[in-house]
């Protein structure tokens, strides 16, 4: 049984009632659940299904909108909704198999909700996996007493490049507006009209833009709202389904990868309740098309006379032999932060053990000193006081965090953001300072931190030392001695964390090559770090494994094609330190790594396993105290705090000083922006617009008014933008996303052309 | 800022959560611009602290809110009930006549829209008419061309 | 008005004109309950209030007193106590609220200070049915008038509604005040414990809260001893429909149709005979005119299988075509419906569809059963008393005039012809569903 959904109140009122227990009867069978437990779930409990249409839990309490969940309740004269009755004790319920009313009930709702439902069911996406389908068979009469002409509506409508409508299938549960203004909270789709005429829209013809949005897809109970990519490609019984998780950011989100003849069609929430609720974003969900774009590269590629050549396997491999042999040991690996545990491993091995080379360039570390501080990351919907050091967005970073801040704030949580932009105004560079402030002084936020029972800290951005500073403060406030409280860091990459472990179990010494004779560059992640390209510039050799040459192709030698997340099985470590699973879909149009990487282990002398899964009991054995595949199951478990030790507060740095201009720049990578969304056009409307924040003071002094075209200029390097005045950013500082500023310095100045 | 934007603002601040003012910003905005365009409905939003497609899911839900242009001048024959029994039907077909139009539409000059309307609050002495929302009652059908001329004129 | 027989309350002193001005108010003995109920103290108050037994004036005729004891006390609270007046008044029928804010607007001030002061309200809220503007300019002058003499306490917001009448419905009305649409909640949690912005809230009728200063200056118990028992006091009647004199008249309850329809009303025009009675606006089921002796109070007209509702009678003589009638409440129901719950945005349609076609004289006898068996499937199954209306309304006209609709059936048509009072009438719906002028697009 779920855990009840309890409105209002505390965290601590919800605790203590949810141990008094209440004894029910439903249908003759006897229950005892928790105070306050939904009706619906108790029925569960006592393994009697109450049928629902417009019930989600997880959109909000019951609204008893669809009737679906009718059913009689002794002592009370007219039928009640089990979604919005919380069971008391001694109530004696009778559902639709033992009350001749409730059946009643139920099959005048099943008929109201089909008498203007298209019978196009042969031709719905949602065929196979609808709930009307399903709930029609088992409790409609089968016939239709309508004579009268249904209702006919334009069918689908676009409600964004992703998203398509049909109005006619829509049977108004409400599921997906009230996740739009309840969960979401982007309010970009609501029930327009009263009455018959009542449906969904956004606003004139307008896309529903927001981050979350694709979520009301897998939300509608019917075929009204479909993914664009999915229509009409195939029946959900026509399908391989893999259990993995998205690899797109540090959250992890559990995902269905769903694949039909080798190539993926659908990728769908698999609800890990501690770590995404059953929700995605709009990237894990629908940027899985890239795979198919026509510009990921399939075959090895080699620097010819002008461009890149197609070469076959075997050369490639002859060539990367030899690459690898005239390096002398002079061999570095950059690793992206996107790779999986096994994978990075496979690499560190080739490279410590096959090219004798100990020196690698690691994504933006996420330590260890958080793990005293562990928290699922859904203890933050439960907590009081959260703190945020925000110097890049937490959408940004880790979206699904996003989700659950704003359902810890409608559950009656502080936020606290503390930042450029925050409820804090802090300036960049200056949360470590905001962090030793917050542990010294005496303020009003501290004192709440350290009244709550459940707080939590989240560091988002601002360098790899967060964890310490971070660590610092959880410490002086206790939070390792206080179930439900923690602090998390978002790191940069979903798996940064694993792939420096992966590399310390193939080897456990760091050496400095004098020169770089080759640059294994694995991932367009690394391929598209600055500090990654200028190595390649002093490499003598380079070679690339990526899915696209947009970076690679300019610099390296050999361009080896990488697979993606989705086709890949293994592990990665999210930001809560949680083991998680990737199990690839079926087929991959590029050869795995791990099959051509065995044979160069195999030239190069080196002991080389051939599956992920021996590569995960090697590894294990070194750094992971030797745990099992099997016990990381399909929702894997979060390993246990480590003890506190004593801290040494960081000292914070001081921020560098500016060069190129009065006003810093603060350049985030945009949610919407990486080779996985480039590579989708469905996606382009959800990239971030060629814009600059600015604060109002800022603006007001250079003329500048909203929407106003503006240069920004910098060491000689200058771009066009338009302008957007952000109320909440802290002066002096303007934000653009990296795309849109690709050559400029940190100071920039910004002026009306 | 515009004077309807700050007209919006200060009505917010009457109410314990600005979105709840979100009827009489309606109102605001469909006195300044004729009906809730989108350009309306935008302002709205933005002065409420909420998006358009909310403000269009609230304005449609209700009668008194026009998301399409309507006449200068707008008439609201109640038909229900009690003014039924006592001849609405009459008195909205003298309307039309009168006009020239069907309920439901415009004048072709823009003056003046006629609509069929629910119980007004008046059943006591029908037919009740709403005439920018001012009754007048009872009215008969012998009343209206006098009605419509004086609209006409005014 | 009616002669002062009986006691006057809620419309007392304005018999002959209005009492809008605060000073013609204040003669009128105005605001010395309040001042009465400040000396008295909250729950002395409230207790005056309770011994008066007043039921709602709004349609549900729950006890005013005993819904006021379901609120927290003030010191229990955890967030505010609200006070909702429902001035939404749009139920067909119904103009008694209208009447007491143009020609009393000061008495229902003072009763929300009173009713404010007895459960602790911290701020109360009027919401007026938006087409309603005259009204709210005389309440609003009103109010200033009297926050002017510092005679309000707990501030009061008036907030016009915007024409929509499932607002009268108390949750959609908490909704549409939290500028939400105006779509019921599900019950339980009732208003009292979680209302407006989840605080706990106590929404009453106009008519109710401005019965209050009676209350307090007779005191509960000689309050309960006008009328009957388990309706007391005095009730303004709506009467309208097909007689003389339409209009409010306060009558104690316990009053009988007739003398309401022929003392008060000066009976039917031209000595046409009475059909049948609304007795407590669209929404109760219509009653043969066999029933016109029974007593106008919540427990004789429920037996007799209706609602007093909110009183508000409607007369039908023997022109009316009943099937006509039934069609143009089905309309408006349907029309009203907020779409939020399935058996009333679907079913209110099914039978307004029915019914035109039995109209029209295209039904077969199936169709009218199916009706029946329509209204059956729609009725306590819905999430607010309104589908429930629509089926028990649109039922009671196949009930008591089943002949009628059989004769459209086996006539093609009306077998009035165009002699029928309600020849040609025409509702919003016919324009809505064909696409009007600012509604968004039609189906
Ligand atoms: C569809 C519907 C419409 C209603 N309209 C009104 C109304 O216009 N005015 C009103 O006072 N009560 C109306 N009510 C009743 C209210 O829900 C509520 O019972 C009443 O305001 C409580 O006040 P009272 O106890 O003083 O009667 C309506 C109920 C329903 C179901
Ligand atoms: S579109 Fe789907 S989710 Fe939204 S109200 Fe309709 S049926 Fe429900
Ligand atoms: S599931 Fe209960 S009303 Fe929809």
């Amino acid at each position: 049984m779920s855990a009840p959904e309890l409105v209002g109140g505390s965290a601590a009122d919800r605790e203590r009632i949810a141990h008094e227990l209440v004894t029910v009867t439903i249908d003759g069978r006897q229950v005892q659940v928790p105070k306050g437990t939904g009706l619906v779930e108790a029925a569960a409990a006592a393994g009697v299904e109450i049928p629902v249409f417009c019930y989600e839990p997880r959109v909000g309490a019951g609204i008893g909108a669809c009737r679906m969940c009718l059913v009689e309740i002794e002592g009370m004269p007219k039928l009640q909704t089990g979604c919005t009755t919380p069971v008391t004790d001694g109530m004696v319920v009778h559902t639709a198999g033992t009350s001749e009313q409730a059946a009643a009930g139920q099959s005048a709702t099943m008929e109201f909700l089909l008498l203007n439902h298209p019978l196009d069911c042969p031709v719905c996406d949602k065929g196979g996996e609808c709930a009307l389908q399903d709930l029609s068979f088992r409790y409609g009469s089968g016939k239709t007493r309508m004579t009268f002409r249904k209702r006919s509506l334009e069918k689908p409508i676009p409600i964004s490049p992703t998203i398509a409508l049909d109005r006619e299938r829509c049977i108004m549960c409400f599921r997906c507006t009230r996740f739009s203004q309840e969960v979401a909270q982007d309010e970009e789709l609501s029930a327009v009209n009263r009455g018959a005429l009542s449906m969904i829209a956004t606003f004139e013809d307008e896309p529903y833009r927001g981050p979350f949005s694709g979520n009301v897809t897998e939300l509608c109970p019917v075929g009204a709202l479909t993914s664009t990519q999915y229509r009409f490609k195939a029946r959900p019984w026509e399908y391989e389904q893999a259990a993995s998780v998205c690899g797109l950011c540090p959250v992890g989100c559990n995902v269905a990868v769903q694949s039909r003849e080798g190539r993926v069609q659908r990728v769908l929430s698999r609800n890990h309740p501690e770590v995404d609720r059953g929700w995605l974003c709009d990237k894990g969900r629908f940027s899985y098309s890239h795979l198919y774009s026509e510009e990921r590269i399939l075959t090895p590629r080699r620097r010819g006379v002008r461009e890149l050549e197609e070469l076959g396997w075997e050369q490639a491999l002859d060539e990367l032999e030899g690459m690898i042999e005239r390096a002398q040991g002079e061999v570095v690996l950059a690793l992206s932060g996107s790779e999986t545990l096994e994978l990075a491993y496979a690499l560190a091995k080739i490279v410590r053990q096959g090219a004798g080379s100990d020196r690698v360039v690691l994504p933006e570390q996420a330590a260890d000193a958080l793990d005293p501080f562990r928290v699922p990351i859904s203890a933050l919907a439960e907590a009081e006081e959260i703190v945020v050091f925000e110097e890049c967005p937490v959408l940004d970073r880790a979206p699904l965090i996003e989700l659950w801040l704003k359902q810890a704030r409608r559950n009656g949580a502080h936020v606290t953001r503390i930042g450029p932009s925050g409820d804090i105004q802090r300036g960049r560079g200056e949360a470590a300072l905001a962090c030793q402030e917050l542990a010294e002084k005496e303020s009003a936020l501290g004192k709440r931190l350290r009244a709550a029972e459940r707080a939590i800290l989240l560091w988002s951005g601002g360098g790899g030392a967060g964890g310490c500073h971070l660590a610092a403060l959880a410490h002086a406030l206790g939070l390792h001695e206080k179930e439900g409280s923690g602090a998390l860091l978002l790191p940069a990459s979903p798996n940064a964390r694993g792939v420096a472990e992966a590399w310390a179990a193939a080897g456990d010494e760091n050496r400095q090559p004098r020169q770089i004779g080759l640059l294994v560059v694995s991932g367009d992640e690394a391929a598209s770090e600055p500090q990654v390209r200028q190595l390649a510039e002093h490499a003598r050799a380079t070679v690339a494994l990526t899915l696209f040459a947009g970076d690679s192709g300019e610099w390296a030698d050999l361009v080896l094609p990488a697979t993606g997340y989705l086709e890949r099985s293994g592990t990665m470590r999210n930001l809560e330190g949680r083991l998680q699973r990737l199990r690839g879909a079926t087929g991959s149009p590029a050869r795995r790594e791990l099959s051509w990487l065995a044979e160069l282990a195999g030239r190069l002398g080196v002991d080389l396993p051939g599956s992920e899964a021996a590569l995960f009991t090697e590894l294990s054995a070194k750094v992971l105290d030797g745990i099992s595949l099997a016990s990381l199951g399909d929702r894997a478990p979060l390993p246990p705090r480590v003890e506190a030790q004593t801290f040494e507060a960081a000292r914070a740095e001081s921020p560098p000083t500016l060069l190129g201009g009065p006003l810093e720049l603060i350049r985030y990578r945009a949610l919407f922006s990486g080779p996985e969304v480039e590579h989708v056009p469905e996606l382009s409307f959800q990239r971030p617009a060629a814009e600059v924040e600015i604060s109002p003071e800022d603006a007001d002094r250079r003329g500048i008014s909203g929407g106003n075209e503006v240069v920004v200029r910098s060491n000689g390097t200058r771009v066009t933008l338009r302008a957007r005045i952000n109320a909440a950013l802290l002066p002096g500082m303007v934000r653009v996303a990296a795309e849109h500023c690709a050559e400029l310095a940190r100071g920039v100045e910004v002026s009306r052309p | 800022m515009t004077g309807l934007f700050a007209e919006i603002q200060a009505v917010a601040g009457r109410y314990p959560e600005p979105k709840s003012a979100v009827l009489p910003a309606l109102r605001l905005a469909q006195e300044h611009y004729g009906h809730l365009t989108p350009e309306a409905l935008r302002e709205v939003a933005s002065a409420l602290g909420t998006t358009p497609a909310y403000c269009r899911g609230i304005a449609s839900f209700y009668d008194m809110f026009h998301l399409a242009p309507v006449g200068e001048h707008m008439i609201d024959v109640c038909t229900n009930a009690s003014c039924a029994l006592v001849g609405a039907a009459q008195v909205l077909e003298a309307f039309e006549r009168e006009l020239g139009i069907r309920a439901g539409e415009t004048t072709p000059d823009g003056r003046i829209t006629l609509r069929s309307a629910e119980c007004l609050g008046g059943c006591g002495s029908g037919t009740v008419v709403s005439i920018d929302e001012r009754y007048r009652q009872p009215v008969k059908p012998e009343d209206v061309p006098a009605i419509v001329e004086e609209l006409r004129r005014g | 008005m009616a002669k002062a027989k009986h006691p006057i309350l809620v419309l007392a002193g304005a018999e002959q004109g209005d009492l809008r001005a605060l000073e013609d108010y204040r003669r009128a003995g105005g605001y010395a309950s309040l001042e009465k109920a400040r000396k008295l103290g909250p729950g002395a108050t409230l207790e005056q209030i309770k011994q008066a037994a007043v039921r709602g004036r709004g349609g549900a005729g729950f006890q005013m007193g005993q819904k006021a004891s379901f609120l927290p006390s003030p010191g229990q609270a955890k967030s505010p106590i609200y006070l909702v007046v429902n001035a939404d008044e749009s139920e067909p029928g119904a103009f008694k609220d209208r009447e007491i804010i143009n020609r009393v607007p000061h008495r229902l001030i003072e009763g929300i200070q009173i009713a404010a002061l007895a459960i602790g309200a911290e701020r109360c809220f009027v919401y007026i049915r938006g087409e309603y503007l005259s009204e709210y300019e005389v309440l609003s002058a009103a109010l200033a008038e009297a926050e002017a003499a510092k005679l309000v306490s707990v501030p009061i917001l008036v907030h016009r509604g915007a024409g929509a009448y499932i607002c009268g419905e108390e949750t959609a009305l908490l909704e549409s005040l939290e500028g939400k649409r105006g779509q019921p909640r599900s019950k339980p949690p009732f208003p009292a414990l979680v209302g407006l912005y989840n605080s706990p809230t106590l929404i009453n009728n106009v008519e109710t809260i401005a019965t209050v200063p009676k209350v307090i200056e007779l005191g509960g118990e000689a309050y309960a001893k006008i009328g009957v028992k388990d309706s007391t006091g005095t009730r303004v009647f709506s009467l309208s429909g097909d007689v003389v004199r339409g209009g409010n008249y306060e009558l104690p309850h316990g009053t009988s149709f007739r003398e309401l329809i022929y003392d008060c009303g000066g009976g039917i025009a031209a000595g046409r005979k009475l059909k049948a009675i609304i007795p407590g606006g669209s929404s109760s089921p219509v009653l043969p005119a066999d029933q016109v002796d029974l007593s106008m109070d919540f427990d004789s007209v429920q037996k007799a299988g209706s609602f007093l509702g909110s009183a508000s009678v409607i007369v039908i003589d023997e022109r009316a075509c009943m099937v006509q009638l039934a069609l143009r409440i089905g309309q408006f129901y349907m029309n009203e419906s907020c779409g939020k719950c399935t058996p009333c945005r679907e079913g209110t349609r099914w039978i307004e569809m029915i019914l035109r076609k039995i109209e029209q004289g295209r039904a077969s006898h199936a169709e009218l059963d199916l009706l029946a068996d329509v209204c059956d499937r729609v009725l306590g199954k819905c999430l607010c008393a309104l589908g429930d209306s629509d089926a028990m309304a649109v039922a009671s006209y196949v009930k008591h005039f089943r002949a009628e609709f059989e004769a459209h059936i086996e006539q093609g048509g009306c077998p009035y012809g165009d002699t029928s009072s309600l020849a040609g009438v025409r509702s919003p719906v016919d324009e809505i569903y064909r696409g009007r002028i600012g509604q968004e697009a039609a189906l």
